[in-house]
């Protein structure tokens, strides 16, 4: 997959990411949607800069314009590790809440907080 | 259909909008000539094979850096919420593993754990690095969880003994990066020499950041695993 091939399929993912966020009311499919959305950042990243026949960048290799790029690589790095601090600290939110609501339905939530507030 | 129906399709839109306006500015499809050159003259200067490496732990030093800080928020995060709420609930009950999994895990522990190892080592030759390293070796760790149980190999591998490597880690990666700094110099500045390109002792500080880095990743995974597993009893 290189190019715009990738770029349109990151897009469509990103798509059912976003309603999967929006739309789905369990908080760990919420949080599987995120996971997706930042999966297909990190496929556009990549394949912005992807051709056909480039070879990892090391060097002592062949000249440089048989190189991929090296930068999106490195960025990728920072979108990867802040995901997965993102989704730790928020599965630790969601315990949270499912041990004191006893449920991860983002409504039933809403009404239960709602609920104890006027009480 | 009702405006409430319509949002989050109109949301969806306004995305796609959005990264259509950004793709048409990148000018997608047209070729620009590569920066490969620039960031391979950046790699022989630093004396690491691997360029990848070389642009995360020499130009963007200070970015991987702050990276590693908001791991490490992430996982003190972890570590007070859950701790917290382990005080209020009781250990889940175990589950035993079949002797299958037990038997295949003794075999390959060594063999993840010194991939690990490896990957880390030799992240400014070959792609790799400290990151991947430390998650490859903290992935062992899960494995010994889900075949010994997470209790018996915490026994082992204390998490309280390991919380002052942890952060020593982390202290001395900030010392090493900012010690150009406190010697007056650019803080970018590599101390160590090049050396020769292809050997293990070469590319100047990427090596020492490198096993820093993977012993931080491997730790801090370890006590985000470890957490979750008491919280949910044995897997």
């Amino acid at each position: 997959m290189v190019g715009w091939q990738g770029v349109a399929a990151a897009i469509v993912l990103f798509g059912i990411g976003t309603l999967g966020l929006i739309l789905r009311r369990d908080l760990v499919v919420k949080l599987l949607a995120l996971g997706l959305v930042n999966s297909s950042v990190i496929l556009a990243l990549v394949s912005l800069r992807a051709r056909p026949n480039l070879v990892p960048p090391l060097l002592d290799g062949p000249t440089p314009q048989a190189l991929a790029d090296p930068l999106p690589q490195g960025l990728v790095l920072s979108a990867i590790v802040i995901n997965f601090a993102v989704l730790a600290v928020a599965l630790v939110f969601v315990m949270r809440l499912v041990e004191r609501y006893h449920t991860t339905d983002s409504t039933r939530l809403e009404r239960r907080t709602h609920d104890e507030e006027e009480s | 259909m009702t405006w409430r129906r319509a949002m989050p399709w109109a949301a969806v839109a306004v995305v796609a909008a959005f990264c259509g306006l950004v793709l048409s500015q990148f000018g997608l499809g047209q070729e620009r000539a590569s920066d490969a050159e620039l960031w391979m003259r950046a790699a022989a200067s630093l004396g690491a094979r691997n360029v990848v490496s070389a642009i995360i732990l020499g130009v963007r030093l200070l970015d991987t850096l702050v990276e590693v800080i908001v791991f490490t928020v992430a996982v003190l995060g972890v570590r007070y919420f859950l701790k917290i709420q382990e005080e209020s609930t009781k250990a889940g009950e175990e589950i035993p593993e079949s002797p299958l999994v037990a038997a295949s895990s003794a075999i390959l522990l060594p063999g993840i754990l010194m991939l690990g190892a490896y990957v880390t080592v030799c992240g400014h030759l070959s792609p790799g690095g400290g990151f991947s390293g430390g998650a490859i070796a903290a992935s062992a760790l899960l494995l010994a969880a889900a075949s010994l149980g997470a209790e018996r190999v915490s026994a082992r591998f204390a998490e309280s003994r390991f919380e002052r490597v942890e952060w020593g880690a982390l202290a001395i990666l900030l010392l090493v990066t900012l010690a150009p700094a406190l010697l007056g110099r650019a803080v970018t500045t590599d101390l160590l020499p090049a050396g020769v390109r292809g050997n293990l002792a070469s590319g100047g500080t990427i090596l020492p950041y490198n096993v820093l880095i993977s012993v931080k990743v491997f730790l801090g995974s370890w006590v985000i695993v470890h957490h979750f597993l008491r919280h949910r009893g044995e897997i």
